[in-house]
């Protein structure tokens, strides 16, 4: 660990630098949203700031990337892969020259930092964290010449080593992620809802709904992100409908989205009128799974055109309940890694995802096409692409649809 | 509620079917506030909307300066463009009804908001 840690400098130091750069533009943001309560998400450079999880060849080896990366990101959204959107208003230039002198670059020989190790796995039993925490603590200290302080370090860096990686992080933000400045009361996970919002394929003009939008998180993220675009959201709930309207108004979306009290068994919509539908279809237990569920989705089907695609978050349940045998013949990795679902219509992918090489997917396909045929609810629903996603203390599950053609024909 | 909403709308009110466009509308109170104004989006929005039932709503609402039809190369026409996004954007009914043109089902609009609930008996199988 120590060689790994000394060999390779240069790296720390870019990580380091990426970092400041970082927190400066998060320092600009706190002030500028005192000032306009106006909130960014980053984008950082394709290559370097990605949360990749490599899997090793051998165990002995331990690869580490030196990456920028959110602490909770590891736990939680490894769906967005590290994407986060910088946005600035031009407005805002004039004042970051101000908050360039105020930021105050630190010396890089002054940086005080602490190191958090988490191990798991078989790897916990060779060392204790603390054992870990201490010769990386040393190593950069007898390196780059930087004081620990496990009070109120500049830098922390987090470290967690499994048995099939190794992942050395620096957090850039100290609140979650999903915490939104423009959201005034969240219902879904922001960073569930942008990622569903990002793999439903929206496109300016398009008109986007979400018939169950509750508090409209979806709605606001998807808005904040695309926003050449008609946004309509309908839920049957008056008090959620307010909630929306009031997180509306907070964000200053009133304009883009457009709120309806309907009920998404019957969608007050003519025939293939929207382009995208993005829903959390709710998981409580008021709702009743099974038929309703086939309901909902044929209703939705219903007024989606033809190549518009849904995005729905389903409940584990609903995800047993709609899939039937077939869940337990695809295998699915708990952190959120792609599914290559056998078989589906990897022509239809416009991003071109990982495929699977035709000759290969033969078979499966005959078996997957089985399964489709047993889903008859989603009639012309073609599935695209599936993710498992934790939201904290449970899993759900992202689905993606599209829709081929009308049913019936 | 926008006219680019209700231009969407259609009641669906048991045996209705397509005869349930447009909706009628009616307004009691109407605000009309600034929106910005974002070309591209209009443009985009045109090919999509009923023309004859934006017209339908925008004389109820007593509209003034409502484009007939969408003008040859309207994409680069400012002023259509402009007076398109009013109608479709800038208008919004806070309360009012809207009416399904088949059965004379009302659906109130309050606070902006269409209530188009249907009862169990009301809904179509």
């Amino acid at each position: 660990m120590q060689r790994l840690t000394n060999d390779d400098p240069e790296s720390w130091l870019n990580a380091i630098s990426i970092w400041k750069n970082l927190l400066e533009l998060d320092a600009k943001k706190v002030k500028l949203s005192q000032k306009n309560a106006n909130p960014l998400k980053r984008k950082v450079g394709e290559n370097d700031i990605i949360a990749k999880k490599l899997k090793t060849e051998q165990m002995q080896e331990i690869q580490e990337n030196k990456e920028c990366q959110l602490e909770k990101q590891i736990e939680e959204e490894t769906l967005e892969q590290g994407n986060f959107t910088t946005k600035r208003d031009k407005s805002q230039e004039e004042l970051q020259n101000d908050v360039v002198e105020a930021v105050g670059t630190h010396n890089q020989n002054d940086l005080t930092f602490r190191v958090s190790c988490r191990c798991s796995g078989a790897i916990a039993r060779t060392f204790t964290a603390q054992e870990v925490g201490r010769v990386i603590g040393i190593a950069l200290t007898k390196q780059f010449g930087w004081k620990a302080d496990l009070r109120n370090p500049n830098l922390e860096i987090f470290i967690h080593l499994s048995d099939i990686y190794s992942v050395v992080g620096i957090p850039v933000f100290r609140v979650p992620l999903a915490s939104r400045a423009y959201i005034k009361t969240a219902g879904l996970r922001s960073t569930i809802a942008w990622a569903m919002a990002s793999l439903a394929e929206i496109k300016a003009g398009a008109v986007v709904l979400d018939p169950m939008c509750g508090l409209g998180t979806i709605l606001l993220e998807a808005a904040k992100e695309w926003p050449d675009v008609y946004y309509v959201g309908a839920d049957v709930s008056d008090s959620q409908l307010l909630g929306a309207c009031d997180n509306l108004k907070a964000a200053g979306l009133k304009d883009k989205i457009e709120l309806l009290k309907v009920s998404v068994i019957e969608l007050p919509l003519p025939s293939e009128s929207v382009d995208i539908i993005i829903s959390d279809i709710p998981f409580g237990k008021k709702f009743k799974l099974g038929k309703d569920i086939k309901h909902i989705i044929q209703e939705m089907e219903r007024v989606l055109r033809v190549g518009g695609t849904i995005v729905l978050l389903l409940s584990e349940d609903h995800h047993r309940r709609l899939k039937g045998c077939e869940e337990s013949s695809v295998p699915l990795n708990s952190k959120g890694s792609r599914t290559d679902k056998p078989g589906s219509t990897e022509c239809l992918n416009p991003e071109g995802k990982a495929a699977i090489s035709e000759p290969a997917s033969s078979s499966l396909a005959a078996s997957n096409q089985e399964r489709l045929d047993r889903m008859p609810p989603f009639g012309s629903l073609v599935p695209v692409e599936r993710y498992r996603v934790s939201l904290g203390k449970t899993d759900a599950l992202i689905y993606k649809y599209r829709k081929l053609h009308s049913p019936g024909q | 509620m926008k006219l680019l909403t209700h231009n969407l709308l259609s009641s669906h009110v048991r045996g209705v079917g397509p005869r349930g466009f447009p909706l009628r509308l009616q307004a009691t109170e109407v605000r009309i506030s600034p929106v910005e104004f974002n070309p591209d989006f209009v443009a985009r929005m045109i090919p999509k909307v009923e023309w004859a039932a934006l017209l339908e709503a925008a004389d109820t609402l007593h509209l003034v300066e409502v484009p007939k039809e969408p003008i040859q190369g309207y994409e680069h026409d400012e002023s259509f463009l402009r007076q398109m996004h009013h109608v479709l954007l800038e208008v919004d009914v806070l309360e009012g009804t809207l009416q399904c043109p088949e059965s004379g089902r009302l659906f109130p609009i309050s606070r902006g908001i269409p209530n188009m609930l249907l009862s169990d008996e009301e809904t179509e199988t």
